[in-house]
């Protein structure tokens, strides 16, 4: 009697299971690779924008700083947008006529918002506050990166759970003094006090950061 | 089980109960006690019996598949960022700001801050420099914004039935314009609901000028007719006459709700409060008597209350007065109670001291005998103060709305403008309204919600909503307000003002303007000369400096006791029907308000319905149970409704509870309750003699919440209410003192920086519900609706428990508990949380964590104060209002979550974050939960008790203070203090 399997079936049998096996590892590490990608979190991935807005020109360029457009970092959780009549205070001289801007003088003539695409979101039942963190030294590029680099803007950073926590175990290494929060170049020097020092100037608890009623409620 | 040492005297020994199955310790309340979900349990043994073993797993391993699919969030690019085009002035995003208007009851205003986020207002907060609010807020006023958001509202314009626009009623209106200045405003009528506004008061001046022959009506339902009826009578004109409770020692209310419905209520309460904790500390206090009926928020207050049969109202009044020396000698006999002479001899030795209050529902032969007792008790002037009425119209309604129809029935009618409210609803039916009103060639009905005399005008225009427009409005004491809109009318709302001003020849006419030109003629008759500053300050302050009413010169009519014995009551039915506007509805104004709906009422803790109110000696007489259809007949109609057994109602009447039933409503209000309006007649608007009552064998299931969550221990009941009285505590001053914590097996948990805790005082909690409508307000509480208020699920976070003590017919004491998370140091929910979905923070607040919660319901299962909420459905989801109506500073929970009492944790964020930023401590006061705003009483104080000089610590250092079930050692941080009330020694009980 003729064998049922030839020999080439030792072969497909192997592949068979190693292919399987490579499936259930995908199976079981594969989601939990696929949100840990930049694709998955955004982080360094621009999207194209209503208008292409590049704060490396105006922040690292110009030397813009960040309050002028995002008002109410200091005082409300949220660090605030700047409505359209923020961009024409310069652009209804420098730059009038830019194609670019057209939508930008369109808004203002029409009185239509200009619709964003929204880069940096937390969910629902997370309740951030802006003033505090800049408050306590955190500066804006610990979190949302070199914006000074960013022809188009992308998140700085995952914005997960997990990446709040690590630093609200240990604020000490994203503290700097008062008077750099907003100087997107700074940099620790030998100079610089230290975190603890900072910590301790600023009264940060870290034991009370880790309370989940600081950000959920 | 608690084995501390015995709990003190006061609550023990008394018997309090919820409800009459309880006072009867009925099997189906000792089964409900045991659970928390009563009914859940046998549901779920339903379910498990349809399912088989196989079944079970396959449901199993499709929950665990699929429950991957539950971690999917949104995209990290998930929506858009809409700037402004140009930013207002000063707007800071999400930040909370205050803007000051009013909201008007019966045509009388109460000021608000409103809170807005974004240019939206969330809640509504009363303005501490009106003296309407003095800082408190009703339920009505907090629903006001839900009102607001309420998709139902009318949004078009409608003409004979079919969708027009605002610019074909102009033109309509216009059009009639020349014929009608031709024949001087002949067949122009306007009916309007009750106002004080000086602006409508000059808009109709105006317009008399140009019509000489427009003839304006009032109708607000007529409930305040023999009020003013008594005024005329005694005073020869219509006053406005304000309780001064911060005088009165002794009060003596007559069917009256001073506390909670009365015109200035907010500031009665207060007042009333104030003097009452005086008695803890040794102070002189206040006494409260009541006599009534039909039981009111007022009546349970009072030290004493005693039924008096609705037919012996006026004998008893009568034997009174003759007792404290007025009136005739003969009115003495008669029927006089026992109780009837310590009462007067009480009231006649705090001359100038006292205070009668009788309330509008009473026959006009009673408010002169009030009127002629505080005459005799010197309480002209003292307690009782006469001011110049701030309303616009004090004729009387129901002769305004009669000639109206009269008119209309004669065809003398051709053009008629309906400012608001709904007459078809509200008015007697004997004067044929609907028939008359189909008769008016012009009929135009403005209004915020489409109702039942849309049906019947030929034009309907959309009204703007009392926070969408500018107007004015008077205080009860006359003081002004100018209102001012907090958001964009949403659906192109018109005002009144804006609706006459066409008819005033003004062409695209604004608020705004209208209203500012009446306060710009003020400013001149006033000489003053900057304007623009006056306006501004008035409109920021929400009061118009120097309007309060003069005094109004009063004497009292020589004939007065002549006048008494000449309308007094001859022939007094044997039985009657007492109507009274639903405590939140009023005159079905509210129906489409879920929040209302919802809220329990004070005392029968009703949702979603009314009910006919029968005393529990009627009952048993006629053989009625709770939920029983009944039929009411008088002589005007007929109808159909529930029947409630209500502790405290006199056996001789029954109280029918309008507002419900309307027919021409929104998705919320359809299919609630009976309407109880058919019953009156244009004679008999707040009283009529019953003719019939009769049982059918219908059932109509009623959902009452007062015997969900309820709590107790049989052993120790004064482990949850405390209460005594002024004697009994200036001989054991430490009548109160709790238990000292026992031992625990776990150490103490240091709280160095802040301990978050409130007071709750019982002898200033009046029972109004105000905590619970600012909750749920504030905190995003859904509404979950009738059939699943019957199932125990309804989701206030502080909840007002009821309790009674003493017979059925004639209780003692009314007792009123407010019920919030007690934030317990030891918390038994925390241990048995599978999750650590709720957990203690650093500053002692006991949290829940939204997205960590699995919802096993342990925690609820072993809470032994039963606060704890779960979100069986989407409730949210379900939710109608407009998204614009979340509150954005905390989560809008979803389903399977478990939820309660945060202590308004988003508001102690804001504080502590401002605080942390301006490197200082929080300050006493700086936290405001919204329960604690809005009480009248200033009930409950809330703050840090590490503050040896914060309110909330001086409350937990009296000696009054005590927590509930301490036995349990679980260390509240919500604490109560004892009720004292102030009986009078000649009438102890034997």
């Amino acid at each position: 009697m003729a064998a049922v399997f030839g020999p080439s079936a030792n072969l497909a049998m192997k592949l068979v299971l190693i292919v399987g096996a490579l499936g259930l590892l995908l199976l079981y590490f594969g989601p939990w690779i696929f949100t840990r990608i930049d694709y998955s979190t955004g982080v360094q991935w621009a999207y194209p924008q209503p208008v292409p807005f590049s704060h490396r020109h105006h922040v690292g360029g110009d030397g813009i700083d960040c309050r002028y457009c995002h008002t109410t970092v200091e005082v409300a959780a949220s660090a605030g947008f700047p409505p359209t009549h923020v961009c024409m205070t310069c652009h209804s001289q420098i730059w009038s006529n830019a194609r670019m801007l057209e939508p930008v003088r369109l808004s203002l003539a029409e009185g239509k918002p200009l619709h964003w695409r929204r880069l940096n979101r937390l969910p629902d039942y997370v309740f951030f506050d802006h003033s505090i963190h800049v408050a306590k030294g955190v500066g804006c590029t610990t979190c949302h990166g070199d914006v000074n680099e960013m022809p188009l803007v992308w998140r700085g950073a995952t914005l997960s759970m997990s990446w709040c926590i690590d630093c609200h175990r240990n604020p000490a290494p994203a503290l700097r003094p008062k008077n750099e929060v907003f100087n997107p170049n700074w940099h620790r020097t030998a100079k610089t006090p230290s975190g603890q020092a900072l910590m301790a100037e600023y009264k940060i608890d870290p034991a009370r950061l880790f309370d989940c009623s600081v950000c959920h409620r | 089980m608690n084995d501390g040492p015995d709990p003190p005297p006061g609550g023990a020994g008394h018997a309090f109960w919820q409800s009459l199955d309880e006072l009867a310790q009925s099997p189906d309340f000792l089964r409900r006690l045991e659970q928390r979900f009563p009914d859940e349990y046998a549901r779920l043994a339903e379910l498990a019996a349809s399912i088989d073993r196989r079944r079970f797993l396959q449901l199993t391993a499709a929950t665990l598949a699929l429950s991957g699919l539950a971690a999917c969030g949104p995209a990290p690019i998930a929506g858009l960022v809409i700037p402004y085009v140009d930013q207002p002035e000063d707007t800071v995003p999400g930040k909370v700001r205050l803007f000051a208007s009013a909201l008007t009851r019966d045509g009388l205003a109460t000021g608000i801050l409103a809170r807005q986020i974004m240019a939206r207002p969330i809640n509504i907060e009363g303005n501490p420099d009106h003296p309407a609010s003095l800082g408190a807020s009703d339920a009505i006023m907090q629903a006001t914004v839900l009102d607001l958001y309420d998709p139902d509202r009318s949004k078009w314009v409608i003409d004979n039935g079919e969708v027009s626009s605002a610019d074909a009623l102009v033109t309509a209106l216009v059009n009639r314009m020349p014929q009608l200045g031709k024949t001087q405003g002949e067949g122009l009528r306007v009916l309007t609901r009750a106002s004080s506004s000086p602006t409508l008061s000059a808009q109709f001046a105006a317009l008399t000028r140009l019509y000489p022959r427009l003839r304006r009506h009032h109708w607000h339902g007529g409930w305040r007719d023999n009020l003013r009826e008594a005024s005329r009578r005694a005073f020869g004109r219509v006053v406005a006459a304000v309780p001064k409770l911060d005088k009165a020692d002794i009060i003596l209310a007559v069917d009256s709700d001073l506390l909670n419905e009365a015109p200035g209520h907010l500031a009665h309460a207060r007042a009333f409060a104030r003097r009452r904790r005086e008695l803890a500390s040794g102070g002189r206090g206040n006494r409260l008597y009541a006599i009534e009926s039909t039981p009111t928020v007022t009546g349970a207050n009072a030290d004493h209350r005693f039924v008096v049969a609705a037919a012996q109202m006026e004998p008893v009044l009568r034997a009174l007065a003759a007792h404290i020396g007025i009136g005739p000698r003969e009115w003495a006999g008669g029927a006089a109670p026992s109780w009837l002479p310590a009462v007067a001899a009480d009231l006649a030795q705090h001359k100038g001291r006292a205070l009668v209050h009788v309330g509008p529902y009473q026959s006009v032969s009673l408010h002169l005998l009030g009127h002629a007792i505080n005459a005799g008790l010197g309480a002209f002037g003292q307690t009782l103060e006469f001011l110049e009425p701030p309303e616009l119209d004090t004729s009387d309604e129901i002769s305004s709305l009669s000639s109206l129809v009269a008119d209309m029935h004669k065809g003398e009618v051709d053009t008629l403008l309906i400012l608001g409210g709904n007459p078809a609803f509200t008015a007697p039916p004997d004067l044929g309204f609907d028939e008359a009103l189909k008769r008016v060639k012009f009929s135009l009905h403005l209004a915020t919600h489409v109702n039942e005399t849309t049906r019947l005008c030929r034009w309907h225009l959309p009204r703007a909503q009392e926070l969408e427009r500018w107007s004015d409005a008077r205080a009860f004491d006359g003081t002004a307000t100018i209102v001012q809109p907090q958001i964009e009318p949403l659906y192109g709302g018109w005002s009144e003002h804006e609706l006459l001003a066409v008819l005033g020849g003004a062409v695209r006419p604004q608020g705004h303007d209208i209203v500012q030109a009446t306060w710009q003629g003020e400013a001149k008759r006033r000489g003053i000369a900057d304007f623009a500053t006056f306006w501004r300050e008035a409109v920021r302050a929400g009061v118009v400096p120097g309007t309060r009413s003069p005094a109004a010169p009063v004497t009292l009519s020589p004939n007065i006791i002549s006048e008494i014995s000449a309308t007094g009551q001859t022939d007094p039915p044997a039985l009657s029907v007492l109507f009274r506007p639903d405590p939140w509805l009023r005159d079905g104004r509210y129906a489409n308000n879920g929040w209302l709906q919802e809220l329990p009422r004070p005392l029968t803790k009703l949702t979603w319905d009314n009910a006919v109110l029968v005393a529990p000696a009627l009952a048993k007489e006629r053989g009625l149970a709770n939920e029983d259809v009944v039929a009411v007949e008088t002589e005007a109609g007929r109808v159909k409704g529930p029947v409630w057994v209500m502790p405290g109602q006199a056996a001789d009447a029954v109280t029918v509870l309008v507002g419900f039933g309307r027919r021409v409503v929104g998705r919320v209000g359809a299919g609630t309750g009976f309407d109880g309006f058919p019953l009156r007649s244009s004679n008999t608007l707040t009283e009529a003699p019953l003719r019939r009552l009769a049982k059918t064998d219908q059932k109509w299931p009623l959902a009452t919440t007062q015997v969900h969550q309820h709590i107790h221990d049989p052993l120790h009941p004064g482990d949850i209410l405390r209460f005594g009285t002024v004697e009994e505590l200036r001989r054991n001053p430490d009548m109160f003192k709790g238990q000292s914590p026992q031992d625990s097996l776990y150490p103490a948990w240091p709280y160095p920086r802040y301990a978050w805790a409130m007071a709750i005082n019982l002898s200033s909690c009046i029972g109004c519900a105000s905590c619970t409508m600012a909750c749920a307000a504030e905190n995003n509480i859904p509404v979950v609706g009738k059939d699943q208020v019957l199932r125990d699920r309804e989701m206030h976070w502080i909840r007002v428990d009821r309790y009674y003590r003493g017979d059925e017919n004639a209780p003692t004491e009314t007792l009123f508990q407010p019920v919030p998370c007690m934030h317990c140091e030891d918390a038994p929910c925390e241990v048995v949380c599978p999750v650590e979905a709720t957990m203690h923070d650093h500053d002692g607040l006991n949290v829940m964590v939204y997205n960590r919660c699995v919802g096993t319901r342990f925690c609820s299962n072993n809470c032994p104060y039963k606060v704890r909420r779960f979100n069986w459905i989407n409730y949210t989801k379900r939710d109608p209002r407009l998204d614009l109506a979340w509150n954005p500073d905390l989560t809008v929970r979803a389903r399977g979550v478990m939820e309660k009492c945060t202590y308004c944790i988003q508001r102690i964020r804001e504080a502590e974050i401002t605080a942390d930023r301006e490197g200082r401590r929080v300050r006493d006061g700086e936290v405001r939960t919204a329960c604690q705003a809005a009480c009248p009483t200033e009930a409950i104080v809330f703050g840090d008790q590490n503050d040896a000089h914060s309110a909330v610590r001086k409350r937990k250092d009296s000696p009054l203070d005590y927590g509930m079930l301490e036995g349990l050692n679980t260390k509240p941080r919500t604490t109560y203090e004892a009720r004292i009330t102030n009986p009078n020694p000649a009438l102890a009980e034997g």
